[in-house]
């Protein structure tokens, strides 16, 4: 059953509710679920206990890859072809430094880029959600609550029995694909 | 009696507790640490001895740095319109009502050569008698000579003397606005401020810059490096955000700002931090780079006295420098890159205390070192050393300005309720 239904859907009308919903479907122990609202609610992500975000260490080793590749070109081209330039060593910390942060800043920029893309899953040309015929109406004027059919704790008529009694409407299963397609 | 609040929407109007106690305890640090470190100033010039007057000289660049970067992030956050940081923003004005007491506690240094019967005892060029490594004098020197339409005694006065007409003058104005808001609630005082800031920041700018150039670049009067005044700037403004981390701790635990000044702003001045850390390194090395780059005489024997001893080794110097490099860039950057670092109160504070006394020993790098003549007439360069007079003056200075804060902070509410964007501040989230 849960193999064709992406999730539950369920929607409600002010950022206060979905709130506490989402307060509350984290306390119930779900962990695959999302909410959507037509404007940012702040503080939402913690009550749904999400993680911070690992892009972070993405950029990191962007940067410690750059840093050490410009280290290694200057080190080869220099070594392997001696010259001497304005009197300066062969290979040393200074006069090589431009290159060494400026590819720092590049391959980290390049993994910020990619690791963003990589945690978000992108690119992403169709979720499941847009199966749902009034999902429009999130980025307009109501909040919704999807719960995943992937998360352990789910039960399609345990949840949606849930859904309702946190006060949620029009609660409906998504269907994985489209069968018309 | 008054209730206490962790509730950030309860703005309780007490002032600090105690604020007696602190002011006057800050009051008698600043009158005898200047005491002290004047007493030091007598001393040196009957002894012909300048080290005391660079202690003074420390302690000035030191505070100074503080102020003129409180100035500069009133004006900055202005010019953007931040709404996070307008709690932060009114002690920063208090920190600026400490201009006039600075540029009184400046007057030695600019009165002495008008005064006194041997100029030159702190900028060697006020004195044409000095004599230098080359064998000229200063009054000789042709490379004097080439700079004294710029370099001379009543030039130099009056550009001090417009340097903290500026800023005294940016910072009476911003803080007669912020305070006059207060009291009548116009927002038209917000974009008078705004204005005021938008043009401030050219003077205050080119301000720092001329007076980085006069007052510490002039030490060593041959040599000659643009990217100076930037590094004043990026010190300072590094150096205040520091200040202000560690004043907003102690604010918000046992002052006036419990339950306002939260997380958030925490987070974002850490990251102005590192954001400000990375500008310092990237500006201090670009200086060095620059110089090492273009290995011009001219030029390089302002590194080399400070890295070298007179035999090729290294010097104390050295080690000071590579600790700039290491302690102060490398391990604050590491420290402050993490998220973690800049949420937790302990490790913020600690590494803003840590960037503070690097920032002081960044000062005397830049300062200290110089060519003095011994009595037997050879030439050694000043070695590292802190002294009496240098902590007499360091706490002196920060006990006047730690009491003109006080002072200035008992004349208004402790954040501004009437900005339009303090609801933005108080609520502030990441």
């Amino acid at each position: 059953m849960s193999k064709d239904t992406y999730g539950i859907i369920a929607t409600f009308d002010t950022s206060p509710e979905i709130y506490k919903a989402a307060k509350e479907v984290n306390k119930a122990g779900y962990s695959k679920f999302d909410v959507f609202t037509p404007f940012p609610v702040h503080g939402i992500e913690k009550v749904m206990g999400e993680k911070r975000s690992t892009l972070g260490s993405f950029t990191m080793i962007g940067g410690l890859a750059g840093f050490f590749t410009g280290m290694a070109i200057v080190a080869y081209m220099n070594f392997d072809y001696p010259l001497i330039v304005g009197g300066k060593v062969i290979f040393g910390p200074i006069f090589p430094f431009p290159i060494f942060y400026e590819l720092t800043i590049l391959l980290a920029a390049f993994g910020t880029l990619g690791g963003m893309f990589v945690l978000n899953n992108l690119p992403k040309h169709h979720h499941p959600v847009f199966e749902y015929e009034n999902f429009g109406a999130s980025s307009d004027d109501k909040f919704m609550i999807v719960i995943e059919s992937e998360d352990p704790k789910f039960d399609e008529s345990d949840t949606s029995s849930f859904l309702e009694k946190l006060g949620g409407y029009d609660v409906t299963a998504i269907p994985h694909k489209s069968e018309t397609k | 009696m008054s209730k206490e609040s962790n509730q950030s929407s309860d703005v309780t109007m007490s002032a600090i507790e105690n604020p007696k106690n602190i002011s006057l305890i800050a009051l008698i640090v600043g009158v005898v640490g200047l005491a002290i470190a004047g007493a030091g100033l007598v001393f040196g010039l009957f002894e012909g001895d300048s080290r005391p007057w660079f202690s003074w000289l420390i302690g000035v660049a030191f505070w100074m740095s503080i102020l003129i970067g409180s100035l500069l992030l009133i004006m900055i956050t202005y010019a953007f319109d931040a709404g996070w940081s307008v709690i932060i923003r009114r002690q920063l004005e208090h920190m600026v009502s400490a201009f006039p007491w600075m540029a009184l506690i400046f007057l030695p240094l600019i009165l002495q050569p008008w005064i006194s019967s041997q100029p030159g005892i702190l900028w060697k060029w006020m004195n044409p008698d000095t004599l230098l490594h080359n064998g000229h004098t200063v009054g000789h020197d042709p490379i004097y000579l080439w700079k004294e339409v710029y370099l001379n005694l009543p030039w130099m006065t009056i550009r001090t003397v417009a340097y903290f007409g500026i800023f005294i003058g940016v910072s009476m104005l911003l803080r007669k606005y912020s305070f006059t808001l207060e009291s009548d609630g116009n927002t038209r005082w917000v974009n008078r401020a705004r204005r005021t800031s938008a043009f401030g920041i050219f003077g205050v700018g080119l301000g720092l810059t001329f007076a980085a150039f006069d007052w510490f670049m002039s030490l060593d009067y041959h040599w000659f490096s643009t990217m100076f005044g930037v590094w004043y700037f990026a010190s300072s403004v590094r150096a205040t955000i520091a200040f202000t981390i560690i004043l907003c701790y102690f604010l918000s635990t046992r002052g006036y700002l419990k339950g306002i000044y939260n997380q958030a702003h925490r987070y974002d001045l850490g990251t102005l931090l590192l954001a400000f850390t990375v500008f310092w390194a990237y500006i201090c090395f670009s200086q060095m780079f620059l110089i090492y780059q273009a290995n011009i005489p001219e030029e390089t024997f302002w590194y080399n006295l400070r890295l070298y001893t007179q035999e090729g080794g290294n010097s104390l110097w050295w080690w000071i420098a590579m600790s700039l490099v290491f302690l102060h860039f490398f391990v604050p950057f590491f420290f402050l890159v993490f998220y973690s670092t800049k949420v937790s109160v302990g490790r913020l504070v600690f590494i803003a205390s840590w960037i503070l006394s690097f920032h002081l020993l960044d000062l005397y790098f830049n300062i200290l070192p110089g060519e003095i003549m011994t009595t037997d007439g050879h030439f050694i360069i000043r070695s590292f050393s802190v002294t009496l007079f240098d902590i007499c003056s360091i706490l002196g200075i920060g006990g006047i300005v730690i009491w003109s804060f006080l002072r200035s902070s008992k004349k208004v509410k402790p954040i501004p309720i009437k900005d339009p964007r303090i609801l933005e501040s108080i609520h502030h989230h990441e």
